[in-house]
């Protein structure tokens, strides 16, 4: 995508974009309402929210009390009484405290009651390790939610993506979980002005190439980039895909991708086993891409262990673009 | 339970090694203390013996890295089943193996030993056992090329899709003079009727067949004899072989079906040089070897003349290429020459000759080397060749050891055993005789 009109791209920071998209959605549309602990005059725990409670009322930006069940109980209520509310977690870890309200409520209420009712609701999560927040607050636990049927589980790693995301869950008629990695929220990029959507369920390829195929998620799509330079200097010539949407996924440009290269690493930072990367392989290897490849399927994610809080430690627990090179040169070596 | 044939270490600073060649091959019996294979490190080559008597399998591909202590394959026993390769095991393990088998308790279970015994091989893995990526087998089954036929140079010889297509190259690079029908099957082999006594067994040179030893076979009366013709020759197969390694195979599954317990071997050219090969994998099986003008011990080779041969369609392009075989050349009648065109009549037989020149012989050059061979022979071998040898230089017996040796025929070319059958004759028969 280009914008013509301005020869100077406009650039906002990832939380910025994801601002500005609360802002459009809360001007265009009544019903939209955020909701989230410390969301109000503090302007959320990574300062995401700014200073909408300013704009738009406590009405409409409400700070809800320290008890996410709570929160997120209310969230439901309000999405199926026919306000559209953004629900911001302080971490992602506290999906666990709320996971009645997602999995059993927001998940399901639409099936059980025969599609009667919808639950338009969109849930912000900051994740992710890298900040030093050690094992409560660092989790990267997109596949907990990404298991339930019901509920669609996006991870921009752009923020381009993240405004677009955003207003394109506004649009759903069911619960959209927005994974937000932290590390992300002050990097920086092209924005497009206004409103605008980019579609859940849709992978983005970030650089093509012939050799392998690396399908990464939020920000390990940036540390596969990286590799992927370093890589192109030694010959080996990666294609990028960002996955974007962990559910519904896009299948065809994975396999897509697979069946061109014949070669698949995954890279993600949740947990490596039963993780989005083992669902990404055991899909190719269903599939008639099974055929086209040449190689084992290797999967980088985290370390069987809760994120440490010794900052080394803290790196060591989840893939870096040392782990990527080092698969992607076995791979193209024949070593594996 | 199979015994483990590991990755040994020869080198003090040495990490890992390849298997150069493989001197028995997969499903083949190997007795203790006999040549296995031959690896290759940074720093030499040298050549492994057996540890244990038993049947080969598993081995990994020739020219595949493979750290020491690793297995580069199993020693079953006779009967034992064999399945999928036993797990590798980790290194510290191997290191230590004497002390403690390697493998898996509980297969000494015996209730887990009988559903050992139940399971077919073919239950496990492809049907073909070879380990190949999907992508490979989807090329090979697209082209037709059979994975068999492939040496895999992924980890632990997978063959990968490159392997595919670079057989796939292979053949289309070839010119259309080379492209045969491969045929399969086993050797033409024929016998004398004589039966009191060890065997000779003969091996021809390449462009020429089992009826080439006439002559001699006038001078080994009351001996029995044993004449095997190598693929795309005579009324052997038109098979497809890529490699010495992969003809010095063929000719090993033909000597090891042939029922004996010794044999005397004598080859000729190409012939001896497979001889050579033969005796270094199963030289108790061989009481004597005679080498005539063989191949495989310098690169020279007059390459025009063999691939003249292979190719001439008719008498009068064949003629003179035979005369280059004699110091004589009122030998090469012209009853002679169309005797030898009517057995080259069949197009598939000069295209397998032409192609096996190719693969045996690129650009004039002998491209396999046996010097190490005869260097560690221990069967009593004798070198025959003519000092007007215009095929092979008869130089090339010079770098044979000391303890083997050599008779050189004043006046006679590239076939002794055709221009002097008297003398060769006599010098086998003193060889047998003195062996019985």
């Amino acid at each position: 995508m280009s914008a013509e009109k301005s020869p100077e791209l406009r650039e906002l920071s990832y939380a910025e974009a994801i601002r500005e998209a609360m802002d459009i959605a809360l001007a265009a549309d009544p019903r939209v309402i955020l909701m989230g602990e410390d969301i109000g005059v503090y302007g959320g725990a990574f300062q995401v929210t700014g200073d909408l409670v300013h704009k738009y009322g406590t009405d409409r930006v409400m700070d809800t009390p320290i008890s996410e069940l709570g929160g997120a109980g209310v969230a439901v209520g309000a999405a199926l009484t026919g306000l559209k509310p953004i629900f911001e977690f302080q971490f992602s870890d506290f999906a666990a405290l709320a996971m009645e309200q997602i999995v059993n409520q927001a998940a399901k209420v639409r099936y059980m009651l025969g599609g009667a009712v919808s639950v338009p609701l969109v849930m912000r999560f900051p994740a992710g390790s890298g900040t030093g927040a050690a094992a409560q607050h660092s989790q990267s636990v997109e596949a907990w939610l990404g298991h339930v049927p019901g509920l669609k589980v996006v991870q921009p790693s752009t923020p381009e993506d993240a405004k677009g995301m955003l207003l394109a869950a506004l649009e759903d008629p069911d619960p959209v979980m927005i994974f937000e990695h932290k590390i992300l929220y002050k990097m920086k990029g092209h924005v497009p002005e206004g409103h605008y959507t980019t579609p859940i369920g849709k992978a983005a390829v970030r650089r093509t190439g012939q050799d392998m195929s690396i399908v990464a998620t939020s920000l390990m799509v940036h540390k596969a980039l990286s590799a992927a330079d370093q890589l192109a200097a030694e010959g080996i010539d990666c294609e990028v895909i960002d996955l974007r949407t962990v559910r519904p996924m896009d299948r065809e440009t994975v396999l897509a991708s697979v069946r061109k290269t014949g070669r698949l690493i995954c890279v993600y930072e949740g947990v490596k086993t039963l993780g989005v990367g083992a669902e990404v392989s055991a899909m190719v290897a269903e599939s008639d891409a099974f055929d086209f490849l040449d190689a084992p399927i290797v999967r980088l994610g985290g370390s069987e262990s809760p994120i440490p809080y010794n900052p080394e430690l803290e790196k060591a627990v989840v893939p870096q673009v040392p782990d990527i090179l080092e698969a992607a040169r076995n791979i193209a070596k024949g070593r594996i | 339970m199979p015994v483990e044939v590991i990755m040994p270490k020869v080198d003090m600073d040495m990490a890992s090694g390849k298997v150069a060649t493989w001197h028995v091959l997969s499903g083949e019996h190997v007795e203790k203390g006999t040549p296995l294979f031959d690896i290759e490190t940074d720093k030499a080559a040298m050549e492994v013996e057996a540890e244990a008597s038993g049947i080969l399998h598993h081995p990994v591909a020739e020219g595949v890295d493979v750290p020491i202590g690793q297995p580069v394959a199993w020693l079953y026993q006779e009967g034992e089943a064999v399945g999928e390769p036993p797990a590798a095991v980790p290194l510290a393990a191997s290191e230590d193996k004497k002390a403690s088998p390697p493998a898996d308790e509980t297969e000494r279970d015996p209730v887990s030993a009988v559903k050992a015994d139940r399971v077919e091989p073919q239950q496990y893995g492809a049907a073909d056992n070879v380990r190949a990526t999907p992508l490979a087998r989807t090329i090979a089954r697209d082209a037709a090329v059979e994975l068999t036929e492939i040496a895999g140079t992924g980890p632990r010889g997978r063959v990968q899709a490159a392997d595919v297509r670079g057989k796939i190259d292979a053949r289309q690079t070839e010119t259309p003079a080379l492209q045969f029908q491969a045929e399969s099957g086993p050797l033409n082999i024929s016998r004398s009727r004589a039966d009191k006594g060890i065997p000779v067994v003969l091996i021809h040179g390449f462009g020429s067949d089992a009826s080439a030893w006439k002559p001699l076979e006038a001078y080994l009366k009351g001996r029995p004899v044993i004449r095997i013709e190598l693929p795309g020759h005579g009324k052997s197969p038109k098979l497809r072989i890529d490699s010495f390694a992969e003809l010095s195979s063929v000719v090993r599954r033909a000597f090891d079906t042939l029922d004996i317990e010794r044999a005397h071997l004598v080859g000729h050219s190409l012939g001896g040089a497979l001889a050579l090969s033969l005796a270094d994998t199963r030289s108790k099986s061989i009481a004597s070897l005679t080498l005539i003008a063989p191949g495989g011990l310098g690169p020279e080779v007059n390459g025009p003349a063999l691939e003249g041969i292979s190719k001439s369609t008719r008498a009068e392009s064949l003629g003179p290429w035979l005369k280059e075989l004699v110091f004589d050349e009122t030998m090469i009648t012209d009853g002679y020459v169309k005797a030898a065109m009517a057995s080259r009549k069949e197009p598939a037989l000069r295209a397998a000759q032409a192609r096996l020149c190719d693969t045996l012989f690129p650009d004039g050059v002998q491209s396999f080397d046996l010097k190490a061979a005869i260097g560690r022979l221990d069967v009593p071998t004798r070198l025959i060749w003519g000092k007007n040898d215009a095929i092979i230089p008869w130089r090339h017996a010079l770098r044979a050891p000391g303890n083997i040796a050599l008779h050189l025929f004043d006046g006679v070319g590239h076939t002794p055993q055709f221009e002097a059958p008297a003398e060769v004759g006599k010098i086998l028969r003193q060889v047998y005789d003195g062996a019985s």
